[in-house]
């Protein structure tokens, strides 16, 4: 008897655990009249961390520019950071945190497409603009919201570009999905699986998984049982570098990895400490900017980063960079800190030369942003495709396990 | 035969996985099988024993086969001096205070580990985890696993002696049965509850320890692990630690096997089935008798 109360007991504090609450931390500013103050919610903490560190990263780069040059209507600029933890509760009520209690005009974030998909509706109610710098599911953008703008490039670009390079790469049969079970693993399934069929290859195995689990040997298992000539993964960076290790332990050999980015294509990736090290190499994955990219300005923008951090940045710091240069220049450009005025301004936005290329956003708030492919080659990201951009020859057939 | 291979193949990795999750779920069975503590701070606990043995590694160059046992005494120490300070005034009182004090206490140490560290998460790159033993063509076990596993049977093998047959283990038991009567025996109740509450916390920080080379770590990684450490106590019959080390062991191929079969994003969802089943089901246990 005694028994079956305490295993009770256990189950009511399972109950407990899973709606466990945790407040959110930010940084507040004090709120003075020579100030403007931009919203930011992004994943300092959490499983997705290292992406929101790269945020701060590069908006803080921003930052520094923008009041170098004098601030905004002769302001100084401030960014007001929220951390949503790396859960989407978190990030709607920094929506709340933000526009609330702080007032702020426009908000930069989230950092990923689950999280940012949750604040659209809120954003949306309390009436101010949202720029996306990195959520790729294409789903935050199909809301009808007339608040919401992306910089990135999303989930169906994504899976068009590696359809693309794969066809002029020998044309494979057969391709298996990996995806990691939020927005945006499902988003850039969804699209990979549209754009695979159309392109006449047969996606012969999709595989959903839960992130932040120590083992996925029984999935690739599965995968290595239908062998695929391409894997295409949507993956965040811890299960990016477990999913590779174990790959190897598993023995899965195709011909392709291909990947949506984010883990496959964060700087810590190809790094033994923070990702997959060796076995990172020969992967694919589609790029939104490398450090060599041929806009004017990132060369500059990587000295700087590898100033203030140490280390090269990947896709996301810029896109954050370019986010709040972006919203800068609306601001500006709206001559006021009217949320309305922002978001008209956002809509008319034509900036012709940025470091992240042309930014300019159609009706649907969308700015049209071309995608590349990466190999990693000798620890390094690589440029392979499109050709006029490539730096390196892609390696293929990936070499197999044995062989490395 | 393709088909037999990859079924052995996921039942021997279930097996290895189920060997950690066997020392984390013995300890479990330890505080809240026999002592009757709802203890939700286990997985917070490994995860302190993760953090300990990464820093041995970083700091002092010492392998993570190695370091688990200054994890081991670490916890063991924070263990004993929990119960001491924060448990023992709370004991015979209601269970949820327990539960909400250990779930305070969990959220404590997950926050000052963030605190301390940052919510960044590390890993280290054995040079081991490249090896690979081929059985055949068609089986292959990953060296730091199995390692792991031989470990962790070890010491499962010595938890069980200290449980049923030393005089510590003798009493802690004879304390679940009876709470009065222990004392009237001679038995030093916070004494050996403290202990007990030590070596159960220290058996989660060597699982944390070894499950460092194969996997990574950040402050909330632990949460998982309490859950999944409640589940193979019920699994195994409370107070049973044998059980609740063949529970780990049956978890790690059940997940294993679904995530073969049904795919990866059932694996977490079969758990929960199998908790609910067996409790409702068979609330003693799958595994022995209800025995104390």
């Amino acid at each position: 008897m005694r028994s079956a109360h305490a295993s009770s007991a256990a189950v009511l504090a399972c109950a407990l655990a899973l709606t466990g609450c945790q407040g959110g931390v930010s940084q507040k500013g004090e709120g003075s009249r020579n100030k403007i103050k931009i919203g930011t919610i992004t994943s300092l903490t959490g499983s997705n961390a290292a992406f929101g560190q790269a945020h701060k990263n590069g908006y803080a780069i921003a930052l520094d520019e923008l009041n170098s040059r004098g601030g905004l209507l002769g302001k100084t600029v401030e960014l007001d950071y929220y951390d949503d933890q790396s859960r989407p509760d978190q990030a709607v009520q920094g929506v709340s945190k933000l526009v609330d209690l702080d007032n702020v005009p426009i908000i930069l974030g989230a950092y990923s497409s689950e999280n940012t998909r949750a604040i659209v509706p809120a954003v949306t109610q309390k009436q101010v603009p949202l720029l996306m710098p990195t959520a790729t599911a294409d789903n935050v953008m199909e809301t009808g919201s007339p608040w919401t703008f992306r910089i990135c490039a999303g989930s169906g670009a994504y899976a068009t570009a590696t359809v693309a390079f794969l066809k002029g790469m020998g044309a494979p049969k057969t391709m298996a999905i990996i995806y990691e079970n939020t927005n945006f693993g499902q988003s850039n399934a969804q699209a990979m699986q549209a754009a695979a069929k159309q392109a006449g290859i047969e996606v012969v195995d999709t595989e959903a998984y839960q992130a932040s689990t120590p083992d996925y040997k029984a999935l690739l298992q599965r995968v290595k049982a239908r062998s695929p000539a391409v894997i295409y993964f949507a993956s965040y960076l811890l299960d990016a570098s477990t999913l590779m290790r174990q790959a190897e332990q598993v023995g899965l050999n195709p011909a392709y990895y291909t990947s949506a980015g984010t883990g496959f294509a964060a700087a810590e990736f190809p790094t033994p400490d923070k990702g997959a090290g060796r076995n990172a190499e020969y992967t694919f994955s589609v790029s939104q900017w490398l450090p060599s990219a041929k806009w004017k300005g990132s060369k500059e923008f990587d000295d700087k980063y590898v100033q203030r951090t140490g280390s090269h940045p990947a896709y996301h710091a810029i896109e954050a960079y370019i986010t709040l240069l972006a919203a800068a220049e609306a601001i500006k450009k709206a001559n006021s800190t009217d949320p309305k005025a922002i978001r008209d301004a956002l809509k008319q936005l034509d900036m012709p030369e940025t470091t992240f290329g042309p930014i300019r956003f159609d009706p649907k708030g969308q700015n049209q942003h071309p995608v590349l492919i990466t190999q990693v080659q000798g620890g390094q990201y690589k440029v392979v495709w499109p050709a006029d951009a490539a730096e390196s020859k892609p390696i293929i057939p990936t070499p197999p396990w044995t062989k490395r | 035969m393709e088909r037999f291979f990859s079924a052995l193949q996921a039942i021997l990795n279930g097996v290895l996985t189920g060997s950690l999750y066997a020392l984390i779920g013995m300890g479990m069975a330890l505080i809240f099988g026999v002592m009757r503590i709802v203890n939700f701070a286990h997985g917070a606990f490994m995860m302190v024993g993760m953090y300990v043995t990464y820093l041995l590694f970083q700091g002092a160059g010492l392998n993570p086969y190695f370091g688990f046992i200054g994890s081991a005494m670490f916890l063991f120490l924070l263990g004993y001096l929990f119960y001491r300070g924060l448990l023992k005034p709370i004991r015979g009182r209601s269970d949820f205070m327990q539960i909400l004090l250990t779930l305070g206490f969990g959220l404590i140490l997950t926050d000052g580990i963030q605190l301390l560290f940052g919510a960044d998460y590390h890993q280290i790159n054995l040079p081991l985890l490249g090896k690979n033993l081929r059985l055949g063509s068609q089986i292959s076990l990953n060296a730091p696993w199995l390692i792991s596993f031989g470990i962790a049977l070890m010491l499962g093998a010595l938890l069980y002696f200290f449980v049923m047959h030393t005089m510590l283990g003798r009493a802690a038991r004879a304390i679940a049965q009876n709470r009065y009567a222990a004392p009237l025996m001679g038995i030093n109740v916070d004494r050996v509850q403290a202990l007990s509450f030590g070596i159960g916390v220290a058996a989660a920080g060597v699982a944390g320890g070894l499950l460092l080379p194969v996997f990574y770590l950040y402050p909330t990684v632990g949460d998982q692990f309490t859950l999944k450490a409640f589940v193979m106590v019920v699994l195994g019959g409370m107070g049973s630690i044998q059980g609740a080390a063949m529970a780990g062991l049956v978890l790690g191929v059940v997940e294993n096997l679904t995530s073969l079969y049904w795919g990866n994003e059932w694996a977490l969802a079969v758990d929960f089935v199998i908790f609910l089943s067996v409790l409702s089901l068979r609330p003693s246990g799958i595994f022995g008798s209800q025995r104390v």
